[in-house]
């Protein structure tokens, strides 16, 4: 058990340190052209082979990391910091709750992707654009599971002692309440970076996420899609590159969350 | 008593759609542009500022946003959602005319994906931390993990190149045309909801009415048939009416790639030409007929949990 | 209380799922027909399926209406309308509708149009319908009102005389242009933009951006069509139309990937196509302050490597270009000089002008501006971002950063001149093998799609000169000027000429790319089955 979070995490950290020491990772540089070696399957000097520029797709998958990997983590960031912040606001201000919610309500209403092509027709692409879109939609569920988490641990005996001893209202939210929900956001969190990756690939696949030359996975794979039965090296290493990310956040996000469930520790004790 | 708490739900409706309308009616009139200043340019003639202005304040375009607003929403209710400037056909009956093939494609994909997630779901749980289980569950990562547009080329590749079962541009709104985007919707979908499904029946599984059954010589699989499975329904519900709201902003995609004339591919053409009327409609309505699914599944919850029906009366 | 509260629940849902039902069968209805059909139609009627990329509102083509932007490209392709005039394979000019022309004086024509011809919807089509059909077109299409300048047009039986405002040398060429198909006025427009022609196919239903159906047309006057059915399909994504042509469900392809060709270089499919004058270009933006300095649009031109671009991304399918015209015409090809590529001197020429990289960056930079270009383009020619993405490169390695704006809605941002710098788009240079089209279109101060502002004064008087010539030697030379002008400008670069090819599965037959891209569905098309 203890292993095997140990080995997620070691994971998780070697894709964001790799992401963000990529520059210095690559063996070409991901965006110089080359007519003369354009196409080329992997080979010792290519190892991802080449694009129809000639750029190295190794160097490209790898650079192609940090745009991923950091604008997925940059959204599931904001999303879950605004979330919290406004639900456990509401948990905690029974006026607040009524305007907030109903206004997460409506932000819910929209399905993700309908939202965002409205937001990228009214801004334009770029990668920005897709990640404030998805995060206009996004943030209600945290608040929803930072309101509920609230409600439930506001009317414990332990609060309620803690504001007898003299703490303030931020006190009480800062040293009892957040630390309550920390876990369950956490892993909502893990379990969200690899949605928010696919939802960001698939606005590059409509031309909405990151603009030429900038090397993302999506907008690798959706340029290389033509290519899947003459040279299939183009769009497989971006998407191996998606999938053992998106998998690794996964496992990353439910060891965590095994990890802090007591009931599922008894659980399986009961065996 | 339930009859009160249901015309809540619905009374809440209602500042649900202004909500809805108002932010999608501001949201497009930032974008800039406006019916007066399209029509000008895509007939290519220059106007003088005096001129526009005329124009504009014959359509009330010179008024405060939110009298704008007000007006067009009476429109709206209406029916009248304005040409687009595209086609220059009108956008309501435009948009109706191709909501039944997306709301057919929605349909198909949430049962493939019921049909597929709940009975792997189940037997992933059943064989907990067993062969089966982790074939289930790694099958099920690789699916969660590859965009959907990928999805759909290698389906297209597999069934219709390697194997030619079913056809890859949709002709008409048919079954065998929805083959390939409702299996490209489904693998996605259920491959996440599976594990959510394993989810739920190991929690009830570990309750302790189960054990108390397997105590009293009970057989897990009767367990599971007789209750375990009955207090699901409520995690399944929300997963069904979650999977819809994917599903309806989801298969704008989908359409695309596989040529299915629904709003989706609507919605994506509409974007791209910056069709802003066409654009607004598609929102509107999506977040509309999302909004209702929330409704009936709510509805739902309280006639099939209980507990939430308890909950409701004590509140 | 609680019961009648589930018991109306439940009859909700029951009714929420026979309303699904409905809209299901309903669907299934309209739907299940299409496998039986098709059985049918294999046993009785001749069917075709022609995958188009391009037909679709973003490359103005949202209808089959040939005054309405540019329909009568979809109209002339898909041979529902034909034109008075059309040109051979050696883009000579020969009379089509008309049985013979004459011309009175510099600005009188008379035509004879050919007997017994009528349209599909059943009208006979005489001068009068021909009259009415003209006019409507100089009224709806200002394009072609610039380029006619009708003044006058009498009808009188089979006879038609037209009179224009100025002398018109290029007249029969305009009247061949798709947006002169002829078509029945009075049976009007349909909701759908589906006009009655004359030519070897009916239209009878459209979808924008989806479908065209079409019938044979029973009283076809030149022959007979040998197909009953056929379905033009917008599919705009270039993988969904490879993989249809593969799986069979299509059996023309306009518009593939170069990438993809590999897969139908084999006996089971079969190619056919010519060098076009369809040129893919850019235009400087001439009110945009970085693209006046010359400096800047020289060393643009001179920074692209032409020859790359033609063999790596389009697959040899296509020649480099120095002006708007192929080699195919006298004026065109080698006739005229474009700077070469030679990324040292254009770099040269920047450090001239005063544009150096101050600050180390890699791009350059005068008082404080950093010399960034907008590239504005379309994806529906799939060459087009293809071209911007190397450029971006090239243009770096001398210290220009190109910023890529890729979007189907070209048309209405290349209006808003503060929104980029170089516009690429791809343009049939000579469709009517005469030059005049090209600098009308594109150059001058009264050119619809002047888009970027060029004014030359030299440019307009020669081009006036041109509009009075009839001598064809001297509208060669005068051409051959006309480019030089605008190439020592640097106010266009001329990538390259695309090669037109159609794919089409090995049992079609009578499909033959023409070089003026016009002319696909003739009644000559077949299928074995």
């Amino acid at each position: 058990m203890k292993r095997k979070l140990i080995l997620c995490s070691a994971l998780a950290l070697g894709l964001v340190l790799a992401a963000w020491f990529a520059e210095a990772l690559c063996p070409f540089d991901p965006y110089e052209q080359n007519f003369a070696a354009a196409l080329q399957p992997p080979s010792w000097e290519h190892w991802f082979g080449t694009d129809r520029f000639g750029r190295d797709m190794l160097s490209r998958v790898i650079m192609g990391a940090r745009v991923s990997i950091f604008s997925a983590l940059i959204l599931v960031g904001i999303i879950s910091v605004t979330g919290t912040a406004i639900g456990v606001f509401c948990g905690c201000s029974r006026r607040a709750d009524a305007v907030l919610m109903r206004l997460a309500d409506i932000c819910l209403a929209f399905p993700g992707m309908v939202f965002g092509l409205a937001v990228a027709a009214v801004l334009g692409g770029g990668i920005q654009n897709a990640v404030l879109a998805l995060a206009a939609v996004s943030w209600p569920k945290y608040a929803r599971i930072a309101r509920s988490q609230t409600l439930a641990v506001k009317n414990a005996d332990y609060i309620a002692a803690a504001r007898l001893a003299g703490d303030s209202f931020w006190q009480v939210i800062g040293r009892h309440i957040l630390p309550n929900i920390a876990g369950t956001i956490l892993v909502t969190a893990m379990l969200d970076v690899g949605t928010m990756m696919m939802e960001l690939a698939g606005f590059s696949f409509l031309g909405l996420g990151a603009q030429p030359p900038t090397a993302d996975w999506g907008s690798m794979m959706s340029e290389g899609r033509s290519m899947l039965q003459l040279y299939p090296w183009v769009i497989f290493t971006p998407g191996i590159g998606i999938v053992l990310s998106v998998a690794i956040f996964h496992l990353l996000g439910e060891t965590i969350r095994d990890h802090m469930d007591p009931k599922n520790r008894t659980g399986r004790r009961r065996e | 008593m339930r009859g009160t708490d249901i015309r809540k739900r619905l009374l809440l409706l209602i500042p649900m759609v202004l909500g809805i309308t108002f932010l999608s009616f501001a949201l497009m009139h930032l974008a800039g542009s406006d019916a007066v200043l399209q029509k000008a340019e895509s007939s290519g003639i220059a106007l003088s500022q005096e001129v526009l202005e005329a124009q504009r304040a014959e359509l009330g375009l010179d008024q405060p946003f939110i009298l704008q607003y007000l007006n067009w929403l009476g429109r709206f209710l209406t029916g009248d959602m304005g040409t687009s400037y595209v086609s220059g056909k009108d956008v309501w009956s435009t948009f109706l005319s191709k909501l039944p093939a997306t709301l057919l494609l929605t349909g198909t994909s949430l049962l493939l994906t019921a049909g597929i997630a709940i009975p792997l779901g189940i037997l992933s749980a059943v064989k907990q931390n067993r062969f089966t289980d982790g074939l289930i569950r790694v099958c099920s990562f690789v699916g969660n993990s590859l965009p959907n547009f990928f999805v759909a080329l290698l389906l297209m590749y597999l069934l219709s190149i390697q194997m030619p079962v079913f056809p890859v541009i949709a002709r008409g709104i048919g079954w065998r045309s929805a083959a390939l985007p409702t299996l490209t919707l489904a693998i996605a979908m259920s491959a996440k909801y599976l594990r959510q499904v394993r989810a739920a029946v190991l929690e009830e599984r570990n309750r302790d009415y189960v054990a108390g059954e397997r105590a009293r010589g009970i057989r897990f699989g009767v367990t599971l048939r007789k209750s375990v499975l009955r207090s699901c329904m409520v995690t399944l519900l929300t997963l069904m009416s979650l999977s819809a709201g994917s599903l309806l902003g989801g298969t704008a995609i989908v359409e695309a790639i596989f040529m299915w004339d629904g709003v989706g591919k609507l919605a994506v053409d509409a974007m791209e030409m910056r069709d802003y009327p066409m654009i607004q409609a598609y929102v509107v309505w999506m977040a509309l007929i999302y909004a209702l699914i929330n409704l009936i599944t709510d509805v739902l919850y309280h006639v099939l949990d209980p507990r939430i029906r308890l909950e409701g009366e004590r509140s | 209380m609680k019961r009648r509260w589930i018991r109306r629940g439940v009859g909700a849902m029951l009714l929420a799922a026979v309303l699904a039902g409905c809209a299901g069968q309903a669907a299934r209805e309209s739907g299940e027909k299409d496998p039986p059909v098709r059985q049918e139609a294999v046993q009785e009627e001749k069917t075709l399926v022609f995958g188009d990329t391009t037909f679709n509102a973003e490359n103005g083509e949202s209808d089959i209406n040939p005054h309405h932007d540019s329909g009568g490209w979809a109209c002339i392709r898909y041979g529902v309308g034909e034109t008075l005039f059309r040109f051979t394979d050696q883009m000579e000019i020969e009379p089509w509708l008309a049985e013979s022309y004459e011309r009175v004086d510099e600005r009188t024509w008379r035509i004879t149009l050919k007997e017994g011809i009528s349209f599909t919807s059943g009208r006979i089509m005489d001068a009068e319908a021909v009259k009415e059909c003209l006019e409507a077109l100089v009224e709806a299409n200002a394009r072609a009102a610039g380029n006619l300048r009708l003044e006058t047009v009498t009808a009188e039986g089979l006879t038609l005389t037209i009179g224009t405002k100025v002398p018109v040398p290029a007249l029969l060429n305009d009247l061949a242009d798709p947006y002169g198909c002829i078509y029945d006025v009075q049976a009007g427009v349909t909701e759908d933009g589906i006009v009655q022609g004359t030519g070897p196919y009916r239209a009878v239903a459209l979808t924008t951006d989806t479908s065209l159906e079409l019938v044979k047309n029973e009283q076809y006057w030149n022959g007979e069509p040998k197909i009953d059915r056929i379905t033009v399909r917008t599919i705009t994504d270039g993988d969904t139309l490879t993989v249809a042509l593969q799986s069979g469900e299509i059996d023309v392809a306009y518009g593939m990937p170069y990438i993809s060709y590999p897969l139908f270089e084999n006996d089971r499919y079969t190619f056919t196509g010519c060098s076009t004058s369809r040129v893919i270009f850019g235009a400087m933006n001439f009110e945009s302050a970085i693209m006046q300095d010359p400096a800047v649009r020289k060393a643009v031109s001179m920074g692209i490597d032409k020859e790359g671009f033609v063999e790596t991304l389009l697959g040899g399918n296509g020649t480099p270009a120095a002006g708007p015209f192929p080699d195919t015409v006298s004026f065109g090809g080698d006739a005229v000089r474009a700077p070469a590529y030679d990324p040292e001197k254009a770099m040269q020429v920047l450090e001239e002008a005063g544009w150096t990289d101050t600050d180390g960056d890699g791009i350059r930079e005068k008082d404080g501006t950093p010399l960034t270009i907008r590239w504005l383009t379309y994806p529906s020619r799939q060459e087009q971002p293809f071209l911007a993405e190397a450029a971006q490169a090239m243009l770096k390695t001398i210290g220009i950063r190109v910023e890529i704006q890729n979007t189907a809605n070209h048309n209405q941002v290349r209006t808003d001149r503060s929104a980029w710098d170089i516009y690429v788009s791809t343009f049939v240079a000579a469709p009517t093998g005469d030059p005049e089209y090209f600098f009308a279109y594109h150059c001058l101060d009264r050119s619809g799609s002047n888009d970027g502002r060029y004014h030359s004064d030299r440019l307009e008087s020669l081009a006036e000169e041109m509009e009075g010539t009839f001598d064809t030697d001297r509208r060669a030379e005068l051409a051959q000027q006309m480019q030089q002008i605008i190439l020592d400008d640097s106010a266009y670069i001329f990538f390259a000429h695309l090669r037109m090819n159609m794919i089409s599965a090995s049992n079609v037959t009578g499909l033959t790319a023409h070089p003026c891209d016009y002319y696909e569905i003739t009644a000559d098309l077949d299928i074995r089955e």
